[in-house]
């Protein structure tokens, strides 16, 4: 395994939880659901590095792994964009998906921590074994969970972000919002993409989508959450309730 | 008011370089869903297993 395969998921543990950090920071001084919901998210994000940079440096464990496919592979886009649900949608409908997001992972932890593994599995096909995988999950109708929850997280997540930024895009308002949406949602696509390239069998393509994400997404929040200098279009009131990471 | 049907007011303006990039990354980002609902349709169906 390369050197910069056992270092990514490391760093991205650390950028991830020092957002979170600024995330519930935030939540400290403003409150708001989706605050609480984007720092449990980036906590979750967290720990799934934690446990890639764990089995990168000492190998196969299966509480790590369950913990990864868990908090990593399932939950975290899902918890993300129900932060953005939050923002975008009426209350009473984003109380209502958070209840089914709730059982949701709760079946899913029940599920994964149940499930019967083979880390053997990680080396067959095209998946070289160098990243972890839900391969080695043997137990039938585990793996078909994430695609719900990933899609589920990803048009939130990453749709909520875009419809932000057009928002602001179309009423030329806010440009430090605009910008920072389009940084959350190009962030969130990442670790997809980087998954999906794994599953090709491209080294390291994982890690890298992850950590690029999470710095990505870090910035945008930055980004979005402090005005721009310039006077102007981006100096201006919004004059509708818009969605951003306020 | 042009407002009150959430565009921009006339003459009001991003700097010329985000008027050009935010609809390009906007439609990119729109494509990347797309891209990734197949995959995820694929992967559900069991018609890719990666």
């Amino acid at each position: 395994m390369s050197t910069l395969i056992r270092v990514l998921p490391f760093i991205s543990c650390v950028v991830s939880l020092v957002f979170a950090f600024f995330v519930f920071r935030r939540y400290a001084r403003r409150r708001g659901s989706h605050l609480l919901l984007w720092g449990i998210g980036m906590v979750l994000y967290g720990i799934g590095g934690f446990c890639e940079a764990y089995y990168s440096a000492f190998g196969w464990n299966p509480l790590v792994f369950r913990l990864w496919y868990l908090c990593g592979a399932i939950l975290v886009a899902a918890w993300l964009g129900q932060g953005t649900v939050y923002l975008l949608a009426r209350r009473r409908w984003a109380h209502a998906l958070m209840a089914l997001l709730a059982l949701g992972s709760l079946y899913a932890a029940w599920r994964v921590f149940a499930a019967q593994l083979d880390p053997a599995l990680m080396t067959s096909g095209l998946h070289t074994g160098s990243e972890l995988s839900g391969r080695a999950i043997v137990t039938p109708g585990v793996r078909t969970l994430t695609p719900f929850f990933n899609t589920y997280g990803t048009l939130t997540l990453v749709g909520g972000a875009a419809y932000s930024a057009w928002l602001f895009w179309r009423k030329r308002i806010l440009l430090h919002r605009t910008i920072g949406n389009i940084l959350i949602a190009a962030g969130a696509i990442l670790p997809a993409f980087g998954g999906t390239f794994s599953r090709i069998g491209i080294p390291g393509a994982l890690y890298l989508g992850e950590l690029l994400g999470a710095v990505l997404m870090f910035i945008g929040f930055i980004r979005a959450t402090t005005p721009m200098q310039a006077a102007g279009a981006g100096a201006q009131a919004p004059t509708t309730k818009a969605p951003s990471p306020s | 008011m042009s407002n009150e049907k959430g565009s921009a007011p006339p003459g009001r303006r991003y700097p010329a370089f985000w008027e050009k990039a935010v609809p390009i990354a906007l439609v990119a980002i729109a494509a990347a869903i797309v891209l990734l609902l197949g995959v995820a349709l694929a992967v559900a169906l069991g018609a890719w297993r990666g």
